[in-house]
């Protein structure tokens, strides 16, 4: 039986939808959009000034908006996901749900680029279907993979880029067998933040808890002689003042020191606790956990900023907790800088270290990513609906993690890197409050024609989210 | 400064313990009792005969509960010393300042609790209510960021320790090996017999990175009692006199309770500082004249901070101090020879304090020769203490 299916969806192999046409030529509107919700601030982008003394003579588009201006609008978008689509990926996914394979994951998504994107190019894709794969047993189970590739050009011919994308259809159920878990493995406690031990707040810290639950990162200070110091006092032991108030941190320090808490395990934490000691740029110190890095990341040194948590809610169980709402500082590693000068290929080797870049995703983050590369699927802006699918919450569509994926190598090889192509394999979800770390590392380098494949990877608290290359072309 | 007048006056004429383990089976109260009566029978007085306490403020056995138990008729000395695992010395410190003064004739110094089967140390800090008290309040700077036990604390310093003075792991694992090699040979000892090697340690589990669990001290149900009198009193007793030639109590640099993160360096213990320049000072000893000493430990790091912060070696040589084992027993400075914290008990150092009078006696199970004068301290990071005993010439 599915011999006969393989050879049905395999008669579909090579062929082709009609061209989807953009309904706007690229803006450059739409393209600022895209880069504030990617944080990105490449000036090829959104500086006409800049752009114009660039190699691409002008503003551009960020290549990994390729695949998003085709897109129709929310009102179609919501029609297709009742798959009446005649194009040839809506014609396997009918043959193979018919059979039960009714599960679906993304595997892969790779972009290549023939040329930077412009304000006023006019796109249109065509979907072809590149290959459905036998059936495999996968740890999710029994499905086939199924390729496309979408062609982009102008609509007067010309050849822009591909999408690749991959999908794998399964029949629920027949995936690996989850390991039983062993009876001598402790279950770690509940890691929720509500339930850290709270701080004990008093007349002399008030003022600092304060602060933090409006995400102020408040020092104390002397009114007497203006001494900042940490932790507070109602006395100032330099000029003997008790008129105290307090200066508010730009929440940016380094490591001074750092632990990694293993045992014992409390509720409200997610075991190992990496911990530091921040010493401030405003001099104080204080201790902190951190997001998004593990202890062997770590060094002493190391640029961070703060990140809050707001552990404790204001209502507990419908009723006020009459010890209000605590916000504790946190710190992540500061966000490597943008290279404002651009790589050379000479200067680049291979295993080169892509520096650390912890990326906090909130729910704005997550919405402003899906509408920024016009994705209007609800599971990308409505956390009800994302509940009702089974997911845990709203998650970051695969465009906004290519696209951060690319401005975090961009940052790294300098405003005028070329890219010429995004290959991610697709892992677990990125959920609010989750943060992305990205890592990467110089893969290859050819000196001679300038190529560079330089190796990515995002991880969060659940595991992978995305895993690839960005592949660059440099100058000599 | 000046010496400390009281120095050379008291002397320590009486040790009892209950055995150390990990389910005492019975009170802290009748804990406390019984190392006290044995303090007394060690000295050969009627407990009736003591006249003054001194113990922890983390000590749950009230003073009078001690004197009903004991059959004390009046109390002229009672006091308790703050800050956790830092007033073993000092209790003797007062118990000497006492008797010195003529305040008291016979002072107990005692510590006894169901560490292990009861109230756990190691737990950690539970959550504290609003509306705290100073003392409370320090923990808001710590708890709700994970840190939560003394060992978390340390942690912090020993990274720093590592990155400044380029100490590594192992070297804190010689402070282990060295200890358990001593209570290997002690029958006191809940590890008697069990020794460790280098690989072990670097095997245990991590508790707080870069802390291994062999890192850490024991946990311990039991209770030890030290009985001082003054030295023309000692002189008629049954045990040699083991004189209290310093003690003395130490806080320095911005002082927190083992968490003293906001001094400007990490890598020194300057309370305990403060105690050695006393101990020089009112001893008129240097370290060559000591050869063997007790050093808290109830994590191994802060063992290298104190052979610093007493000069038997300069800052950031302790690693190299103690390679070749130089602080096991037939090195230069055998340390902690009952097996210390991580090998015989943890009695929040009082049983270190025993183990020094019984280097002074000669009576130890890993005696040192010509131990006349040894020093023990009290708990690292935190406000503490130290004492130097000697023999009676
Ligand atoms: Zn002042």
């Amino acid at each position: 039986m599915s011999d006969e299916l393989l050879s049905r969806m395999r008669e579909v192999v090579g062929q082709h939808s009609e061209p989807s046409l953009a309904r706007h030529a690229i803006g450059t509107a739409a393209i600022a959009d895209w880069c504030d919700a990617m944080g990105e601030d490449n000036p090829c982008y959104t500086d006409p000034e800049f752009a114009a003394k660039s190699r691409h003579g002008g503003i551009v588009a960020p290549p990994a908006t390729l695949d998003i201006w085709t897109r129709p609008g929310l009102p179609a978008q919501a029609s297709l996901a009742r798959r009446c689509g005649k194009d040839p990926l809506s014609r396997v996914m009918a043959m193979v749900e018919a059979e039960g394979f009714i599960g679906v994951v993304a595997v892969n998504s790779e972009l290549e680029f023939a040329r930077y994107l412009r304000p006023g190019d006019l796109l249109q894709g065509v979907q072809v279907m590149e290959d459905v794969s036998e059936e495999k047993q996968t740890a999710l189970g029994i499905g086939h993979f199924v390729t496309t590739r979408t062609k982009y050009s102008t609509v007067e011919g010309e050849h822009v880029g591909d999408l690749l994308f991959r999908i794998l259809k399964f029949r629920p159920g027949t995936g690996a067998r989850p390991a039983a878990a062993t009876d001598d493995e402790p279950k770690p406690p509940d890691a929720s933040p509500a339930l850290r031990p709270r701080p004990a707040i008093n007349r002399d810290n008030q003022a600092l808890w304060d602060g933090y639950r409006t995400h102020e990162l408040r020092l104390p200070q002397c009114q007497g002689c203006q001494r900042v110091f940490f932790p507070p006092s109602p006395r100032c032991a330099q000029c003997g003042s008790f008129d105290m108030a307090y200066v508010v941190s730009e929440g940016h320090g380094t490591v001074y020191s750092h632990v990694a808490v293993h045992y014992p395990q409390a509720p409200g934490f997610a075991y190992p606790v990496p911990v530091a000691l921040v010493e401030l740029d405003e001099g104080p110190r204080m201790v902190a956990d951190l997001v998004g890095v593990s202890r062997d990341q770590l060094e002493i040194g190391m640029p961070v900023e703060v990140d809050w948590l707001d552990s404790h809610p204001a209502v507990v169980d419908g009723a006020t907790d009459s010890r209000g709402p605590v916000t504790l500082p946190r710190f992540r590693p500061a966000a490597p800088p943008r290279r404002t000068e651009t790589r050379t290929v000479g200067s680049v080797s291979e295993g080169d270290p892509l520096p650390l870049w912890v990326l906090p995703i909130t729910p704005t983050r997550i919405v402003a990513g899906a509408l920024a590369t016009r994705d209007f699927q609800d599971v990308h802006h409505d956390r009800d609906l994302a509940h009702k699918k089974g997911s845990a919450d709203t998650f970051l569509n695969i465009n906004t993690s290519m696209g951060f994926m690319e401005r975090y190598v961009c940052d790294w090889a300098g405003p005028e890197a070329v890219v010429t192509a995004l290959r991610v394999k697709l892992g677990a979800p990125a959920y609010p409050y989750h943060p992305l770390t990205f890592t990467g590392s110089v893969k290859s380098v050819d000196a001679t024609t300038g190529r560079v494949v330089v190796e990515v990877a995002a991880t969060n608290t659940l595991g992978r989210h995305v895993a690839g290359t960005v592949e660059l072309e440099l100058n000599p | 400064m000046s010496k400390h007048t009281y120095a050379g006056k008291a002397a320590i004429v009486g040790i009892g313990a209950t055995e150390f383990s990990k389910d005492s089976g019975r009170s802290e109260l009748r804990l406390a009792l019984e190392a006290c009566a044995a303090a007394c029978d060690d000295a050969g007085i009627s407990p009736s005969q003591v006249d003054g306490l001194s113990t922890f403020t983390m000590e749950t056995n009230p003073e009078s509960e001690i004197m009903r138990g004991l059959g004390i008729d009046e109390l002229t000395h009672f006091s308790r010393i703050h800050f956790g695992g830092g007033a073993p010395c000092a209790t003797i410190q007062y118990a000497a300042m006492a008797v010195a003064t003529g305040v008291s004739d016979y002072v107990i110094a005692y510590r006894a609790f169901n560490e292990r089967s009861g109230r756990r140390f190691g737990a950690g800090v539970q959550d504290r209510p609003a509306g705290a008290t100073a003392e409370e309040a320090q923990f808001a700077w710590t708890s709700p960021f994970g840190l939560l036990t003394p060992a978390s604390w340390v942690a912090m310093f020993a990274t720093r320790m590592m990155h400044e003075y380029g100490v590594t792991s192992r070297d804190f694992g010689a402070v282990a090996v060295a200890d358990r090699r001593h209570a290997a040979n002690n029958p006191a000892a809940h590890f008697y017999g069990q020794p460790i090697t280098i690989d072990d340690h670097q095997n245990s589990r991590w508790i707080i990175e870069p802390l291994h669990l062999l890192d850490c001290c024991q946990e311990t149900d039991g209770g030890q009692a030290i009985l001082v009198t003054s030295v023309e009193r000692a002189r008629d007793l049954k045990q040699p006199a083991v004189i209290i030639e310093a003690a003395a109590q130490g806080m320095a640099d911005d002082q927190q309770m083992m968490r003293s993160f906001f001094r400007d360096s990490l890598v020194g213990l300057p309370e305990m500082g403060t105690c050695a320049r006393q101990i020089w000072e009112t001893s008129g000893l240097g370290p060559d004249d000591v050869k063997t000493a007790v050093l808290y430990d109830h994590f191994t790091p802060f063992v290298l901070a104190q052979l610093e912060e007493f000069g038997f070696c300069g800052r950031g040589e302790a690693k190299d101090f103690m390679a070749n084992g130089n602080i096991e027993i037939g090195g230069r400075l055998p340390v902690n020879t009952h097996g210390g914290q991580l090998g015989e008990a943890y009695l929040h150092g009082m049983n270190g304090v025993a183990e020094g009078v019984r280097q002074v006696r000669g009576t130890s199970v890993n005696q040192v020769e010509r131990a006349e004068h040894v020093l023990v301290t009290g708990g690292t990071g935190v406000p503490t203490s130290a004492v130097m005993l000697g023999a009676d010439r």
